[in-house]
């Protein structure tokens, strides 16, 4: 019983975002002129899983105390990199997909030798970096274009048994195959650790290094995979400085009202999905409610400060100031 | 097909379930032309494909599906689509009219696109923001029914219909007011627009092609002003201090700019063929007297109109080209009229060209004015 209450309590934030995105959602779906159907669910969810990948990669860095300022360049280059790749026969498209996730996995260690070996403040270290990789974007893809193998593309972006949006299943994927197994190894709890307390963790014989290049590089992988869905979604590539600096603060966001502190050491990649779920779903709103275009920027600020507010509804609840300063 | 299902244990079963859905788009039927009133739908080219969509009954849900919003283009064009949308012979085809910007994010674009088709409206208006990522959306939409209209930043794609003026003719119309007044010797400014687009380009290229057609010999002295005012005008004023005087100037947008350089650096009136600001259009107006002779051609917002029409007329099953030519509104010394060609109460920012009359399509200014940038 007091198992159970812990455990409550500390996804409190992952269970709050999960209430906002049920009830904004059906908001949207009640408004809708066409209400829930298995293509308004796959729009919705297409566009959803792409935030919810950058978010869940930017959870990790965020976990060990940092900030990935890069996340959404390494979504711009692999993109780029998947549009030149992804394409031709069965063998070459299954090559092109490896060698995708391995440059954002690549990216992402770099990131973290940097900051490991560099002892270098990550927020800097990934403002450069991001630029390194814009840059690498930009020299694959001068104009927008290439390909990719339409066939894998449109079971990416249709249904699976005409029920359920593939990008949901590949997302379940990603958090089973990837998310739960990290969290619970050695390494992954590390990461919390480190975030929590550096010292602290040190002392207990965390590998602190292992932990932060882990992040880092699993980070960078994940913002591969949202790279390679994004290839899916546009059929292309495109060095879009406005689209990666829109999806490194989005993904911020995300984290935030996912309920990941950003101090590090607590929350986690599934709240993260939901906090991008939450985002995606205030664009929609916009869809169903007529609103000006010039008020769309400021409608979407607020619900965005009232969403990250939400995270810090704990200081209601504390005892004792002290408590704030942890 | 077979072996492609070996790529993952797991993507085999998505490929049949995939499959059935991916199948092959439907979308309109190819005919040969000429198709519905080509003096305003005017082909391309002679090698443009015509199309013809099923017929459905009036009145129509039409959608814009905008990328990028706040500059004043973009805002007298979402204007200009109300303004339009309300004009007694096109209000009884619309039931309804709904405009969503969605910034410059592609997936959320291409998101909102979808929303439209899986809403049921009839017809899709659309500035993209990438003019590769759509070709997922056009098969969507082909396969609904819905007549997708890209005009402005047009698609690499010839499966839908797409509206736009004809760039490099522009470039030729601009050329062709220098060359009427220099004969095929002189000293010209030109100033070109945004580095690496393809409107910049083709423009040049067209204002190009004419002036170094053979017999001709001019000295062009080239530079970059972004097509913005304050740009123009620093390049402009810059050029003018280097090169003294110039016999004529091309300017492809921030034409106000370039004339009130000249001003400024006491440069004498010359022949000036530029864009459509209404500035530019008050300043032609006004000095036409003493030499400053305009011809004024321009991507008009009022394009947005045509892209409105375009999307009527395929609705109700007419034949129009796959690539429509937009007539290009042009207007030369002596024809600036005030409040009908250009608008002295208005500011500067406003773009002129709102009636292409081929198209029975006039939008007076005062209409636009008084529409509010916000959705219906």
């Amino acid at each position: 019983m007091k198992d159970l209450k812990l455990r409550l309590g500390q996804s409190q934030g992952v269970l709050l975002a999960i209430l906002v995105f049920v009830l904004m959602f059906t908001l949207y779906i009640a408004n809708h002129p066409a209400g829930l159907t298995v293509p308004v669910a796959t729009t919705a969810a297409n566009k959803a899983v792409l935030l919810a990948l950058v978010a869940m990669a930017q959870t990790l860095p965020v976990l060990t105390g940092g900030l990935d300022l890069s996340v959404g360049m390494i979504f711009i280059m692999t993109n780029c990199v998947a549009s030149s790749l992804v394409s031709g026969d069965p063998w070459q498209v299954a090559v092109g997909i490896v060698i995708v996730l391995l440059t954002g996995a690549l990216a992402g260690f770099v990131n973290g030798a940097i900051v490991v070996y560099g002892r270098l403040q990550p927020i800097i270290t990934t403002l450069a970096t991001g630029a390194v990789y814009y840059g690498i974007a930009l020299l694959l893809r001068p104009v927008p274009g290439g390909e990719v193998d339409e066939d894998l593309a449109d079971i990416m972006t249709y249904t699976v048994f005409e029920v359920v949006p593939t990008s949901l299943v590949l997302l379940l994927a990603v958090v089973v195959i990837i998310w739960l197994p990290f969290r619970n190894s050695v390494i992954g709890r590390g990461c919390y650790a480190v975030g929590s307390a550096e010292g602290a963790a040190y002392m207990s014989g965390v590998s602190i290094d292992r932990s932060k290049l882990a992040a880092y590089t699993l980070s960078g992988l994940l913002a591969g995979v949202a790279g390679l869905m994004l290839t899916f979604i546009t059929f292309s590539g495109e060095a879009s400085a406005p689209i990666g600096g829109t999806y490194t603060l989005n993904s911020i966001a995300a984290v935030v009202i996912g309920g990941t502190s950003l101090y590090g050491g607590t929350g986690g990649a599934i709240g993260s999905i939901f906090g991008a779920f939450i985002l995606r779903t205030i664009d929609d709103l916009l869809f169903v409610f007529d609103l000006p275009p010039l008020w769309q920027p400021l409608f979407q600020g607020v619900v965005l400060l009232v969403a990250v507010s939400l995270g810090a509804a704990r200081v209601f609840r504390i005892r004792n100031r002290l408590e704030l300063f942890k | 097909m077979v072996t492609k299902a070996m790529l993952g244990a797991g993507l085999a079963a998505l490929l049949v379930a995939g499959a059935a859905s991916s199948s092959f788009a439907a979308g309109p039927e190819v005919v040969s032309g000429p198709g519905h009133n080509p003096s305003c739908f005017a082909p391309f080219n002679a090698d443009t494909k015509h199309f013809k969509f099923e017929a459905k009954e009036p009145p129509y849900r039409i959608a814009l599906a905008n990328g990028f919003v706040g500059n004043t283009w973009r805002i007298q064009m979402i204007k200009s689509l109300k303004a339009y949308a309300e004009q007694p012979d096109v209000k009884p085809l619309i039931k309804e009219l709904k405009i969503v910007s969605t910034g410059t994010d592609v997936a959320a674009q291409i998101a909102a696109v979808d929303n439209f088709i899986n809403s049921g409206y009839d017809a899709i208006l659309t500035i993209a923001v990438n003019p590769t990522a759509f070709a997922p959306v056009i098969r969507r939409a082909n396969r609904a029914g819905v007549v997708l209209v890209p005009f402005d930043n047009v698609l690499d794609s010839d499966k839908i219909i797409q509206v736009n003026e004809d760039q490099s003719e522009i470039g030729r119309i601009n050329a062709r007011w220098l060359l009427k007044h220099l004969g095929t010797s002189g000293k010209v400014l030109e100033v070109r627009g945004l580095p690496g687009n393809s409107v910049d380009r083709d423009r040049h290229l067209g204002f190009r092609e004419l002036m170094e057609a053979g017999g001709n010999s001019f000295e062009i002295v080239e530079v970059v002003g972004n097509w913005d005012d304050g740009t123009a005008q620093k390049v402009t004023a810059d050029a003018i201090a280097v090169h003294g005087k110039f016999d004529a100037i091309f300017v492809q947008g921030g034409s106000t700019g370039v004339v009130r350089a000249m001003m400024d650096a006491k440069h004498p009136f010359v022949p000036i063929s530029g864009e459509a600001e209404n500035g530019f259009r008050k300043l032609c107006a006004k000095h036409a007297d003493e030499g400053l002779l305009c011809s004024s051609a321009g991507q008009s917002p009022g394009l947005v109109a045509i892209a409105a029409k375009t999307a009527l007329t395929a609705l109700q099953g007419k034949v129009l080209p796959q690539y429509v030519s937009v007539p290009i509104p042009l207007v030369e010394h002596p024809d600036f009229k005030a409040n009908v060609n250009y608008f002295p109460d208005l500011t500067d920012n406003f773009f002129t060209p709102n009636e292409f009359p081929p198209c029975n399509v006039n939008i007076p200014a005062t209409e636009i004015m008084a529409k509010t940038e916000a959705d219906q």
